[in-house]
């Protein structure tokens, strides 16, 4: 048990901090729009030519090859510069799609693709669920028919997150028509310019168009875009899942802790209605000192996890477990921010930047519902870490 | 960096079960009279240099750190073990008096409540030790004015001091306060990992409606719940007992964090197994309230929550 750092892990952190300081946009992201991911792709570019893009990728596909905990301390001092927030237009890209393209791609999807991803020049999208597959994932039908060497698609997926500005999708179909449940399933890359696609966005009650259905009607996809093998789909997509629930939301864990100061700050210098500073309230100080604990301790669970991850390689299986405290602590913090801003805090118009606290708070159920539910992840942690009879 | 037992670490808290379970088993505390160390398991826990662990070997110690004091407590915890096993400890670090790490002189623990002060162990132990964020202050207990009071908590006699002699020995600083914050937040998640076990066990077992608990999303997910509040106690306890073996500026604050982190585990394990085991649940004979009521205990002290919270609201943190 020990908390040393290298000097080497040492001077990434200050060179880190010197060039974030300098560098991280003084600008204002455009709220929505092409406008919005040109600025993700913009930033992510600045990033690749300054040699700070995918911190963790391994050498041979353009990343800087270094081990997790480096990856904590660049996430740590993104937060600490209030650099944009990495769940952006480049999330799908870098967090899933290159890492499963890494760990599943053939030779030539990966000499392609990889260098895109890391230079922004590609953005991706998700396409695994479905109006009636979401958190039982397997049960997806959207059909895939293998005609010479490509394969004709059809059906409709649900939720895809920034589909409107994806380049790429991964796109999970089922290519057996007669296979049930995971088998019988592939994925493939989607080229998101390919006739037949009609992308229908989804307002939510963030009043964004985050999420969309998107409709496939006779969509060639050319073989050699198959990741993995055909029929073998589920595998591939696990893989995907492990990297979104592994080191997925490793920024919002990090950033937790500075939004918790950030908070503390704010009830320093904010009213209530019957005129005491909110920091003054013994509810609201309790409340704000109990979450600062909770991001505290994510913060060591973090570091005990990527520890345990350098040494032996895989992920444990406790990502769904941080996902849930991850969730609920960003909720709690969320809630009592209300609190602490009274009616100011009810005025919003959609835009992430100038109602910050707003929009978490709303964000805060897309949090706890995308990239499986909590009651997913407790089920998860049910079965592999308590080792429960199975509920199914 | 490395945020789990690891190379001698992981033989220390193997031993330490094993000898804890042995010595100082949870069923004792069905037996009426059972509280406390008393002298013969003192003895033994002495011979095996258990209070020392953390003592220099110039001392008479093992010359180990917080991290072996943090593993030791937290077996010690998953059995109930008495605060007077932690006193004991704790005064052996502040004395190193030879006595006192041989285990033949018994230590007890003083808590300030109001005017007078709450005594936790026996009330025929030679020392009671009084700890606080700025000093350790050791008192002979013999000339003490003392009550009993029945005790809520099995493990532990219970009883009012209402005066105190001049102490034999004080020392300044927070030193033994760190060894105790950790000491009890260790025995904290001890409790609530032996409170999720019990219940993950029986809920393997126990049927209802023709199916095991264990498969009801009403008995998963709290368990689940549970079981999140646990990985992050014990990933924070091991944060602070290595901050506190290096020494590092904000040992003390990761040190209110990990206490308060398992107060609340443990509160909320508990307070989970006997809801989820149903009727056995509130029974004597079953061992689950005697985990809750040893929380109930250890959570007030060496920071209980509002004091807890109230330090680390502007706490600052190093890298």
């Amino acid at each position: 048990m020990d908390l040393h750092y290298t000097e080497a892990d040492r001077d990434f952190r200050a060179r880190a901090r010197e060039w974030l300081k300098a560098n991280v946009p003084q600008t204002r992201r455009p709220a929505h729009g092409q406008a919005g991911a040109q600025f993700d792709r913009d930033w992510q570019r600045k990033l690749h030519d300054h040699g700070w893009a995918g911190v963790a990728w391994p050498q041979e596909y353009g990343g800087l090859g270094l081990s997790g905990l480096r990856q904590v301390i660049w996430y740590e001092e993104l937060a600490r510069a209030h650099a944009p927030h990495h769940i952006n237009t480049t999330y799908v890209a870098l967090m899933h799609a290159g890492p499963t393209l890494i760990a599943r791609g053939t030779p030539e999807q990966k000499a392609f693709h990889l260098p895109r991803i890391l230079s922004g020049e590609s953005l991706w999208c998700q396409g695994f669920s479905e109006p009636n597959a979401g958190s039982d994932l397997a049960s997806i039908k959207t059909r895939g028919r293998i005609e010479g060497d490509h394969i004709v698609v059809n059906g409709a997926k649900m939720w895809t997150t920034d589909a409107q500005y994806g380049d790429y999708q991964e796109l999970l179909i089922r290519t057996d028509p007669a296979s049930e449940r995971h088998k019988g399933l592939t994925w493939v890359i989607c080229d998101m310019k390919t006739p037949g696609i009609d992308i229908k966005p989804i307002r939510t009650m963030l009043q964004d168009d985050h999420v969309s259905m998107v409709f496939y009607d006779e969509v060639r996809i050319p073989l050699a875009n198959v990741v993995g093998e055909v029929g073998k789909g589920w595998s591939t997509a696990l893989a995907t899942l492990s990297f979104e629930r592994g080191l997925g939301f490793i920024g919002d864990q990090l950033e937790l802790y500075e939004r918790v100061n950030r908070a503390i700050d704010l009830a320093g210098k904010t009213r209530l209605e019957d005129g005491r500073l909110a920091i003054g309230d013994d509810g609201i100080a309790q409340r704000l000192a109990a979450i600062k604990a909770d991001c505290i301790a994510i913060r060591a669970m973090t570091l005990a996890d990527i520890a345990e991850t350098d040494r032996t390689g895989e992920p444990g299986p406790k990502g769904s477990m941080m996902k849930l405290m991850v969730t609920t602590t960003h909720k709690a913090l969320s809630e009592v921010v209300g609190e602490i801003l009274g009616w100011s805090f009810l005025e919003f118009d959609g835009d992430r930047i100038a109602y910050p606290w707003t929009y978490d708070y709303l964000w805060s159920w897309v949090f706890s519902i995308s990239g499986g539910t909590n009651e997913i992840q407790r089920e998860i942690t049910a079965d592999r870490v308590l080792g429960l009879p199975k509920a199914r | 960096m490395y945020l789990a037992p690891d190379g001698h670490e992981v033989e220390i808290a193997e031993a330490a079960a094993a000898f804890v379970a042995q010595a100082l088993p949870i069923a004792r505390l069905h037996t009426p009279g059972s509280a406390d160390l008393g002298q013969a398991a003192r003895q033994r826990f002495a011979e095996m240099g258990w209070f020392a662990l953390a003592v220099p070997e110039s001392g008479g110690g093992s010359g180990l750190s917080a991290v072996e004091h943090a593993l030791f407590f937290r077996e010690a915890g998953r059995q109930c073990g008495p605060v007077d096993l932690l006193a004991q400890c704790l005064a052996a670090n502040l004395t190193g008096d030879a006595d006192i790490v041989s285990g033949a002189r018994g230590v007890a623990l003083l808590v300030a409540d109001g005017e007078a002060w709450r005594l936790l162990g026996a009330a025929d132990s030679a020392l009671a030790l009084l700890v606080t964020p700025d000093e350790a202050l050791l008192y002979p207990l013999a000339d003490a004015t003392t009550t009993s009071r029945p005790a809520l908590d099995p493990a532990n006699s219970l009883a009012v001091v209402s005066a105190l002699p001049d102490p034999v020995e004080r020392l300044a600083g927070d030193h033994i306060w760190q060894l105790g914050e950790l000491g009890t937040a260790a025995m904290l998640l001890g409790v609530a990992e032996a409170a999720l076990d019990l219940i993950v066990d029986y809920a393997k077992i126990r049927e209802t409606f023709g199916r095991k608990i264990g498969s009801w999303q009403a008995v998963r997910h709290p368990c689940a719940d549970v079981a999140v509040r646990i990985e992050a106690a014990r990933a924070q306890l091991w944060y602070a007992a290595a901050a506190t073996k290096e020494g590092r500026a904000d040992a003390a604050t990761h040190l209110d964090v990990a206490k308060h982190l398992a107060n609340s585990a443990a509160l909320a394990a508990t307070d989970t197994t006997i809801q989820l085991h149903g009727g056995i649940g509130v029974t004597e004979e079953h061992d689950a309230h005697l985990l809750l009521k040893h929380a109930l205990v250890l959570s007030r002290l060496f920071g209980a929550k509002r004091a807890l919270l109230g330090r680390v609201l502007h706490a600052g943190l190093e890298d």
